[in-house]
């Protein structure tokens, strides 16, 4: 039989060495300078009349998504519990598989019928707020689907 | 698909856990192949011959008609 010899917690640790708390701690102090920059960007560009609110908003928006982003990139998914050594053979993966596969259809479909609805309309709206819609949708449509199949076959 | 893999499992004294660690998934996908419910990719059944010391055939039988 196989014995675990890495020790796994529930944040895990760094690819580089050190514990849960400077993997954790890393990954805050570079989502907080990498949003700070990003927030910054983000108001001189748009809203220089309110400079100092909207860098903020747009900090407080990219802190938790950059700093989740930094953890994903920085961590040893070897010591992260509950991670196994061959996942690709995993029923998960077939459940990803096959939920991936639905929202691609469901994202041709909305993409495809929104597109051609919207060009009879004249509707005109940001690029950055439909592409955005389109991701919370098949985030969404993701979410759902995963569970579906999981419940099913789980 | 049929499988005997429980019966298997047993006689090896193996846990649904053991099992899983012993093949690197994990135990949700034990349970589906258990159930019947997840039809496992080659390599998993060529793991899954390897412990248990047979032939993938030996493991999984297509449904009977």
């Amino acid at each position: 039989m196989n014995t675990k010899t890495v020790a796994q917690s529930k944040w895990g640790r760094s690819r580089f060495g050190g514990g849960s708390a400077a993997l954790i701690i890393t990954s805050l102090l570079v989502g907080l300078v990498l949003s700070a920059g990003g927030g910054l960007l983000f108001a001189r560009l748009n809203f220089p009349e309110n400079f100092v609110m909207a860098a903020l908003v747009m900090m407080a928006g990219l802190l938790p998504v950059l700093s989740v982003a930094c953890w994903a990139l920085l961590l040893d998914r070897d010591t992260l519990r509950g991670a196994t050594k061959n996942p690709e053979i995993s029923v998960e993966s077939q459940w990803y598989d096959k939920a991936a596969v639905g929202v691609f259809q469901d994202l041709l479909l909305v993409c495809g019928l929104g597109g051609a609805v919207f060009s009879f309309l004249q509707f005109q709206a940001s690029i950055g707020l439909v592409l955005a819609g389109v991701v919370m949708v098949a985030m969404v449509d993701f979410a759902v689907r995963y569970w579906l199949i999981k419940r099913a076959e789980g | 698909m049929e499988n005997t893999l429980p019966a298997r499992r047993l006689e090896r004294g193996f846990s649904q856990q053991a099992l899983a660690d012993e093949l690197g998934v994990s135990r949700q996908t034990i349970i589906s192949l258990e159930k019947g419910r997840y039809d496992p990719s080659l390599p998993l059944a060529f793991k899954l011959a390897e412990v248990f010391g047979c032939r993938i055939e030996d493991l999984f039988q297509p449904d009977a008609k």
